[in-house]
């Protein structure tokens, strides 16, 4: 995903990865990040709260706006209520 | 609570099913493309990479490697329709509500309210994760991707990997 987005870069449209996984994204480092520590999959929050969803999609796109260099990546305050580990193939209880 | 080191999880979890150690791509620097143009006047596209697709397609490979498959959503479909086929993360929230993983209800809504100019008339869902022939991303799939988004106006692209 980060690659597919330094290709957008490259040819002119502007990008935000919208990421949870924070060492990942330093790695691929995509022009512009915003690392939300929330488990993959709820990216934009848990299910059913629009407000947060809008909010974490600002966040994103005020980035777009600000990024003034390349590989940019921002922590978002965001925390996910209940502790949770790395996905090995067992769903959340 | 700390970020998830995926990278040594995931070293751990592909070494223990026999897989080799995954190269994994580190860059330096990146590329930055500054638009010409506000927020409210772009014209907005989703890409979302966790084994979305719509109940009338097929189904994505769960367990898929080097699946550079990518689907075009049409910009009005109702987000009740979606099936999620990917065994690396859980998505039984996003079964729910897709919104939390492919915010398509948001973005129309920031439309309609003119935060963002438009969405885009196609939105994404592909490029899953395990690519391990990351040069085609680069030189063939990304591009022939991005020549879309630029068929349709995209100013600005939000990129989900999950």
């Amino acid at each position: 995903m980060g690659l597919v987005c330094r290709v957008a870069e490259e040819r002119g449209i502007a990008t935000v990865c919208v990421s949870t996984g924070r060492d990942l994204t330093e790695q691929v480092k995509p022009p512009r990040s915003v690392f939300v520590n929330h488990p993959m999959g709820n990216n934009f929050g848990p299910a059913d709260d629009p407000e947060m969803q809008l909010r974490i999609m600002r966040d994103a796109f005020q980035l777009i706006e600000t990024a003034t260099s390349g590989g940019v990546l921002v922590d978002l305050p965001y925390t996910w209520p209940t502790g949770f580990e790395y996905f090995s193939g067992k769903r959340r209880a | 609570m700390e970020p998830i080191k995926y990278v040594d999880a995931l070293n751990e979890h592909y070494g223990s099913m026999g897989f080799p150690p995954y190269k994994w791509t580190v860059n330096d620097v990146a590329p930055l493309h500054r638009p010409n143009k506000p927020l409210n006047e772009s014209t907005v596209s989703i890409l979302v990479s966790g084994g979305i697709s719509q109940c009338t397609m097929p189904g994505f490979d769960p367990e898929a490697r080097n699946d550079h498959r990518v689907d075009a959503i049409d910009n009005d479909v109702s987000s009740a329709d979606f099936q999620i086929h990917d065994a690396y993360y859980d998505h039984s929230d996003a079964e729910r509500d897709i919104n939390c993983v492919f915010p398509i209800d948001r973005l129309r809504e920031m439309a309609a309210a003119g935060e963002i100019d438009a969405v885009a008339p196609r939105l994404w869902s592909g490029f899953m994760g395990r690519i391990y022939n990351r040069t085609r991303v680069l030189e063939e799939t990304g591009p022939a991707f991005v020549e879309k988004l630029n068929e349709d106006g995209v100013d600005i692209l939000l990129a989900v990997p999950a």
